[in-house]
């Protein structure tokens, strides 16, 4: 036996480490958060390849979102290549802000440096303060691929424009300003539609929101405002807790952490009422709002209702759900609590820091509805994802299955209602969507039951 | 180019690894043979010796400055006795990667034709320890198939020498490299010959030669020569030679079984380096 045991073959195996069907883009990818801010132009340090296939996974095959203005196709890219590697990418970095000053006319230009001029350690931060102390809205992030994902990214280009496009600030705050930290832009596939659901919500609630991405965001100058808000709101279970945290040291700025999107009357009037306390305003006009919007809501959730107590095929009891933390939790909530469908596997794919894990399992276990409760995956790997969501034996029905892409053909093979709620999202274009809040919940369901009445 | 024979020279930082391999190639080619000599460090100072100065531009700086449209007689020199020279150069201290600059270098010399069939040997001389994947390059991809590595009887030649092994240990199960042999560039340390005999053996090769301290070395260098250009008759230059004959008949190539930290130093205590 003991002559066994010291076989090579009976060496510990080691966990791989290699991920297949990604479900984010690498640091760099990062460059969208910054085409999220009106006015600000990214410039890509890394090779070409990076850009194209961040910009590719995070935009396109993610909704068929499109860019704009210097997003997308039109992005700078330093498309660095051997010879850059070798003598160092300085100069042509150099050429490449140049050029961009010279063509776009930004109000903020954001150099986001990858793998390569990290892993050779080009001095980017001396050659941008040059153009810094020129006077120039320029700032850079260390967005290296093998440092993390695109969230991690996304996180370390809001400090960078913060500490270096902002800056110092000791004036007086404005009370009933508040700053939204809340999704990651273009990553979370219906960001557009969710900025402008939240914002509207917390603006009926008596609130001046200083929105900092997507269509209702002003530009540089939402950024420039960050200080002098109240406090900072972060809506998502990890992402931009960091940004609070850091922006709390700095400005003395407190903030308010809300891991969970409101979605339908009741999540969306209790996250107002946790909103408005924490501001310590007066309450009345939130609770004019919601009251208004709750009659709105049942008004059309009563039609829904006689469809949902009479149509009896194919109607789902059960879902699954493979997504990053924010989408994930925030719709298990709304199924479970609001629809009285039954989770049967939750698994989070964004890659979600450890010391945020115990209070996303924790909630999944003890929150997300009375009665409920279910154990959370935390796995990035597209071959155990399915494993997990295959090896559920659904019961009752048709199975609802939320998730990527790459999900489809197990759907196919547990005959689920399927539909794509984050990337890579192929068979779904998205203009103006929105899941969460009084009007997402709404469409969330159209959804779901056009899903199961046969509808496309 | 079936009998051609792909050499790197490895060793510490300053152990005489350049004025070994050029004194030796000088030996080389004085017998007849025609050799290449890659310089393989940053320094561009491989081939000094044998082209009587920093004669020559290195890869990567004709690559820098004239793009990559260039010929094998912008960065390829003759040198004593018909040696062909060539430094593969590096980026400017601080900047860029040197290591990938070897591996760019080297992919230029086989594109360009630099390894014709006429050649008996190249000779890569490779700077300090095996530091990344780059300097690694001459060992990977079945490039050199044998390597020599220059030590003395100071602790931290033979420390790095030890780690070195490491290197080739790894690259030998998958690209065929072997260790040919530890060659002593004596700095007179007390009992350094048993010591380099006992340490190559501990190694499962071989001690190849003991050149012995000789100041002649340093006054052909001064004058930007070999010894065996400078005073063919000396006793150093026979010295080479020697070792070049060595190395001409050697048929023992091992892959290399390195030493962990404790019996390095056990051998070390053994030879009375410690006392």
């Amino acid at each position: 036996m003991s002559e066994i045991l010291t076989k090579p073959t009976e060496k510990k195996k080691k966990k791989s480490t290699a991920i297949s069907d990604v479900r984010y883009g690498c640091a760099v990818g990062a460059t969208n958060t910054v085409v999220a801010i009106k006015g600000a132009v990214p410039i890509a340090n890394c090779s070409p390849g990076c850009q194209l296939k961040t910009t590719a996974m995070l935009t396109f095959e993610n909704g068929f979102q499109g860019s704009v203005a210097a997003g997308g196709g039109n992005m700078p890219s330093a498309n660095s290549t051997e010879n850059d590697i070798v003598f160092g990418g300085i100069k042509t970095l150099d050429q490449l802000i140049k050029s961009t000053i010279k063509i776009y006319d930004g109000d903020l230009f954001v150099v986001l440096t990858g793998c390569t001029g990290e892993l050779i350690g080009d001095n980017v931060p001396d050659l941008v303060s040059k153009y810094q102390k020129a006077g120039y809205p320029i700032v850079y992030a260390n967005t290296a691929g093998f440092k993390g994902n695109n969230l991690f990214g996304h996180e370390e280009v809001v400090d960078a424009i913060i500490d270096q496009y902002v800056g110092e600030y000791k004036g007086r705050k404005k009370k009933g300003l508040v700053n939204l930290w809340f999704e990651t832009p273009y990553y979370n596939q219906n960001w557009r539609g969710d900025y402008q659901e939240l914002a509207r919500i917390l603006r009926g609630a008596g609130l001046e929101v200083n929105v900092l991405f997507g269509p209702e965001n002003p530009g540089v100058e939402a950024w420039k405002k960050i200080p002098k808000a109240q406090f900072n709101l972060v809506v998502s279970p990890w992402v931009g807790v960091r940004n609070a945290e850091h922006l709390e040291k700095k400005y003395n700025q407190p903030f308010l952490h809300i891991p969970e999107i409101p979605v339908g009357e009741e999540a969306t009037a209790k996250f107002i009422r946790q909103v408005v306390e924490f501001a310590g305003i007066d309450n009345k006009k939130a609770e004019e709002f919601i009251k208004q919007e709750a009659s709105i809501y049942y008004y059309y959730l009563e039609h829904f209702s006689e469809f949902f107590a009479e149509y009896w095929y194919g109607m789902p009891s059960e879902f699954a759900i493979v997504a990053d933390a924010s989408y994930a939790l925030a719709y298990s909530k709304f199924l479970a609590d609001q629809i009285g469908l039954i989770p049967k596997r939750v698994v989070i794919t964004d890659n979600t820091p450890e010391k945020f894990r115990p209070a996303i399992s924790e909630y999944f276990k003890n929150n997300i509805s009375e009665g409920v409760s279910i154990d959370v995956d935390f796995v990035e790997d597209g071959y155990i994802a399915e494993q997990l969501v295959d090896s559920v034996e659904f019961t009752g029905g048709k199975p609802l299955i939320l998730a990527s892409s790459w999900e489809l053909t197990l759907a196919n093979k547990k005959q689920a209602l399927f539909f794509e709620i984050t990337t890579p999202s192929s068979e779904t274009l998205i203009i103006n969507r929105t899941h969460i809040g009084y009007r997402g919940a709404l469409q969330f369901l159209e959804r779901i039951y056009s899903a199961s009445v046969g509808g496309k | 180019m079936g009998n051609l024979r792909q050499i790197a020279i490895y060793g510490k930082g300053g152990i005489g690894k350049s004025t070994t391999t050029q004194n030796l190639t000088a030996g080389l080619a004085e017998a007849g043979k025609n050799v290449l000599v890659v310089g393989c460090d940053p320094k561009a100072d491989s081939t000094r010796l044998l082209l009587g100065g920093l004669a020559q531009r290195t890869v990567l700086d004709t690559l820098r400055e004239e793009g990559e449209d260039i010929e094998i007689s912008d960065i390829l020199k003759d040198g004593f006795k018909g040696t062909r020279c060539v430094e593969s150069g590096g980026p400017e201290p601080g900047v860029g990667c040197a290591g990938r600059g070897i591996i760019t270098s080297i992919g230029y010399l086989e594109r360009l034709g630099a390894y014709t069939d006429d050649l008996d040997y190249v000779f890569y001389d490779v700077l300090g320890d095996v530091v990344c994947g780059g300097f690694a390059m001459p060992i990977r991809e079945g490039k050199a198939k044998e390597i020599y590595i220059v030590a003395s009887g100071e602790m931290m030649s033979l420390y790095a020498a030890n780690n070195i092994s490491k290197g080739i240990a790894k690259y030998a199960t998958q690209g065929g490299v072997r260790l040919g042999g530890i060659i002593c560039n004596s700095r007179n340390v007390d009992r350094e010959l048993d010591l380099l005999k006992a340490f190559a053996k501990e190694l499962g090769t071989q001690l190849i030669h003991f050149v012995p301290r000789d100041n002649i070395v340093q006054r052909a260098e001064i004058r930007k020569k070999t010894v065996i250009e400078f005073d063919p008759e000396s006793a150093q230059a026979n010295e080479y030679r020697q070792l070049a004959k060595a190395i001409e008949n050697n048929k023992n190539f091992v892959i290399p079984t390195p030493m962990t930290q404790e019996r390095l130093e056990e051998i070390l205590v053994e030879y009375g380096l410690y006392d």
